[in-house]
């Protein structure tokens, strides 16, 4: 019998949807946190979303290990940087560091869709999506994952405001309001986990503030917190890391996440 | 001869350069690992283990699997330990290739070995062991060349909280209330769940212990690779305990009358 | 490439308050290439009932006369018009007569019954297995994106003019993400007063 050689595989799908919308002066990224692998479903509690700085939070999605693995090399490179530079790396930084990082694996690559949400220095809400060898742009919204090809269609009517007309003179909204925005991530996430079997469980939704939006209302709405930064990676910051965070102006008074249910069939 | 000074005291290869004619930032080198085509990178697993179950309970974790380690279909080892202490408050469970596993239990312990010797007082948890060795599981998937498990770490955090993950010969990682891998993702995973998710209390011991038997006992009817011989480890503040091998009570009067088991032959 | 997106087009149907409203693209392609951009996916069977086929234009036009005949022959024999629901069995025995070597088509039926107005849609697979869904139902090439956008836009008992602003706006934001539809909407609305066709201005890339 001929040999036939079958290759180690280096890769799987690990299912779930991301999803990032900008505001004028606010930045909303979320994700599903259902870990499955086939039909199987692993853990209903995996997270996809990741506080980088106290202005950038970056989504995964794809291949779970080269998803975490990523996560943590961008950490890791955002706390030399904030060591060197004695503040933390600006949003559009990240960007261009997050392309430099996958296109570094070009010929073996993460296979990992990053949607990376924060707030420029301008002050102003960012999205920035890549593709897993690096290509990326600024847009105001972009849904990625297993569920891309449902929600992003309705993002484009309902935040670009795509095959609508404007009121009779007037014009369509350049920005939508927070609570808006909220309303339309989790209508997304809800229909998502209807029809797609790898979408549910529960949704992750973190919002980052500009330094001069108020978060009064946001913190009025349910199951909403309030989270404090630090350059930590797995949630228990050794206290010298803290401080070290600390010392450089990493204080995530204005981050927030909002944890809701979605259906587990 | 050689005229090339560079190239003195190295073996001579006359098929890449017979007249020992190039130059010297040229030369031929030797390869970087002379064995490199020797080296034979793991395609598939050879002797294996089954299924590892595992959940979350009062306490702490309890962990189980069979003591059988399979060459192919046959039943070849059948007093295999696949429950392996590390440190003092976590225990690791395998499945797959159970040579990968000896090195990966040869690795943990030396790695406990170096932490006693710095004699700090720190010790590593379950959350240290299992990111630990996540980064081995996914370098070496990195390189092509995988460590072929299934593996489950649980144990009792330093802060009291009791920890269950999963990690696997990609890499991939996660962790829950219930786990079970291999065949057990099939037949034991919607029991553990059945029992865990939908008990609005934490199980006890006792609870803990009657399903994961369950379980067992499950997977040894319907598991083609299993054995009904199997140790219960479980990880409470008093530490890690691996029980004896135990054996589940099973029924095969039922057998005889199924066409295919008894003995009618048609 | 598979025979269900060679030539491209996705039909999409809804309920509403006693009304049913029934939508495809217009693009006709050869893969990649649009040939025509005039294509009509969605045929009337009766003056209450429409069925729309997306798949394979050749099997598109066939089963539109087939199903003409099949309706015209039940209209003689039984000495009146067909139900909504009869019909969609009608389709499903059709397909399902070619189980072995079907027609690459997957049809959508929507209508009002004849005594009732009672609102019907359905569509089937390829050979012809039923699903009668409360809402909406989708096929054709952007049959995901569809999905989508329907479960977020639609909802029950929508007047009319409500339930074409939403098929419209469900089908043409669909269409725009996929490369194998749109070029153009033709959306139908059924009532137990009237019916009407609106062609709306859409994408043409």
């Amino acid at each position: 019998m001929p040999h036939q050689e079958r290759r180690f595989n280096p890769y799987t799908e690990n299912g779930g949807t991301i999803l990032a919308i900008a505001g004028e002066d606010f930045t909303v990224i979320a994700g599903d946190t259902r870990q499955s692998e086939g039909y199987n479903i692993q853990t209903r509690y995996a997270p996809k979303v990741f506080r980088l700085t106290d202005k950038a939070v970056l989504a995964v999605n794809g291949f779970a290990a080269d998803g975490n693995m990523f996560v943590q090399k961008v950490q890791q490179r955002l706390e030399w940087y904030a060591h060197a530079h004695n503040k933390p790396m600006p949003l559009k930084a990240i960007a261009r560091l997050i392309q430099t990082m996958l296109y570094a694996k070009r010929f073996f690559p993460y296979y990992v869709y990053n949607i990376l949400g924060g707030i420029e220095e301008d002050g102003s809400g960012a999205v920035y999506s890549f593709d897993p060898v690096g290509s990326y742009e600024r847009e105001a919204c972009r849904a990625a994952g297993a569920a891309q090809s449902l929600v992003q269609p309705f993002l484009d009517n309902q935040i670009y405001f795509k095959n609508q007309l404007p009121p009779p003179g007037g014009a369509h909204p350049r920005h939508l309001p927070l609570n808006d925005v909220l309303s339309l991530v989790i209508d997304s996430f809800t229909g998502a986990t209807e029809r797609h079997i790898e979408v549910g469980d529960g949704l992750e939704i973190y919002i980052v503030l500009a330094p001069n939006k108020s978060s009064v209302e946001l913190e009025r709405l349910p199951g909403v917190k309030r989270i404090q930064g630090t350059f930590d990676i797995a949630g228990d910051a050794s206290p010298d890391v803290t401080a070290a965070a600390a010392a450089v102006g990493v204080t995530g008074e204005k981050m927030f996440v909002m944890r809701r249910e979605l259906k587990k069939d | 001869m050689d005229h090339h000074p560079t190239n003195w005291g190295r073996p001579r290869d006359d098929r890449v350069d017979p007249y020992g004619t190039f130059p010297i930032h040229a030369r031929p080198r030797p390869k970087e690992d002379a064995f490199g085509d020797a080296v034979k990178h793991t395609q598939q697993p050879i002797v294996t283990g089954s299924s590892v179950i595992g959940l979350k309970y009062k306490d702490g974790v309890m962990l189980a699997a069979d003591n059988l380690a399979s060459y192919g279909s046959l039943a070849r080892y059948k007093d295999v330990q696949r429950l392996h202490p590390v440190g003092t408050s976590t225990i690791l469970g395998a499945g797959g290739d159970m040579s990968d596993f000896q090195y990966i239990q040869h690795t943990l312990d030396s790695l406990i070995i170096e932490e006693f010797t710095y004699d700090d007082g720190n010790k590593l948890g379950p959350t240290e062991i299992y990111q630990y060795l996540s980064r081995i599981m996914y370098n070496r998937r990195s390189k092509m060349n995988p460590l072929w498990n299934s593996l489950v770490v649980g144990g009792i955090k330093s802060d009291g909280e009791s920890f269950l993950g999963y990690v696997d010969l990609l890499g991939t990682t996660y962790q829950s209330p219930t786990i079970a891998t291999g065949f057990g993702s099939y037949i034991a995973q919607p029991l553990l769940r059945n029992a865990v998710d939908e008990h609005p209390e934490p199980l006890t011991e006792e609870e803990a212990l009657s399903i994961i038997q369950k379980c067992m006992k499950t997977l040894f009817y319907r598991d083609a690779r299993s054995l009904n011989k199997y140790q219960v480890a479980k990880v409470t503040a008093e530490g890690v305990t691996i029980s004896d091998p135990i054996e589940a009570p099973t029924v095969w009067g039922f057998a005889e009358g199924i066409r295919g088991y008894g003995a009618q032959t048609q | 490439m598979s025979i269900m997106e060679y030539n491209g087009g996705s039909v999409v149907a809804m309920v509403g308050k006693n009304c049913v409203a029934i939508a495809s693209d217009l693009r006709l392609g050869n893969q990649a290439l649009t040939i025509a951009t005039n294509f009509e996916k969605v045929f009337p069977v009766t003056d209450r009932i429409m069925l729309g086929m997306a798949g394979l234009a050749s099997d598109v036009l066939t089963l539109r006369d087939r199903f003409r005949l099949l309706v015209n022959m039940y209209t003689i024999k039984e000495e009146r018009e067909i139900e909504p629901e009869t019909f969609a069995h009608l389709v499903s025995s059709t397909l399902y007569e070619k189980r072995f070597g079907p027609y690459f088509i997957e049809p959508i039926i929507a209508g009002l019954s004849k005594g009732s107005n009672k609102p019907f849609i359905a569509s089937t697979d390829v050979i012809g297995c039923i699903n009668f869904a409360k809402g909406f139902v989708v096929c054709g090439t952007a049959t995901d994106k569809l999905f989508g956008v329907a479960e977020s836009l639609w909802e029950p008992d929508l007047e009319p003019e409500d339930l074409f602003e939403t098929i419209s706006q469900t089908l043409m934001n669909a269409v725009d993400r996929d490369a194998f539809s749109g070029w153009g909407v033709v959306v139908h609305v059924i009532t137990p007063e009237k019916a009407f066709t609106r062609y709306l201005r859409a994408r043409m890339d």
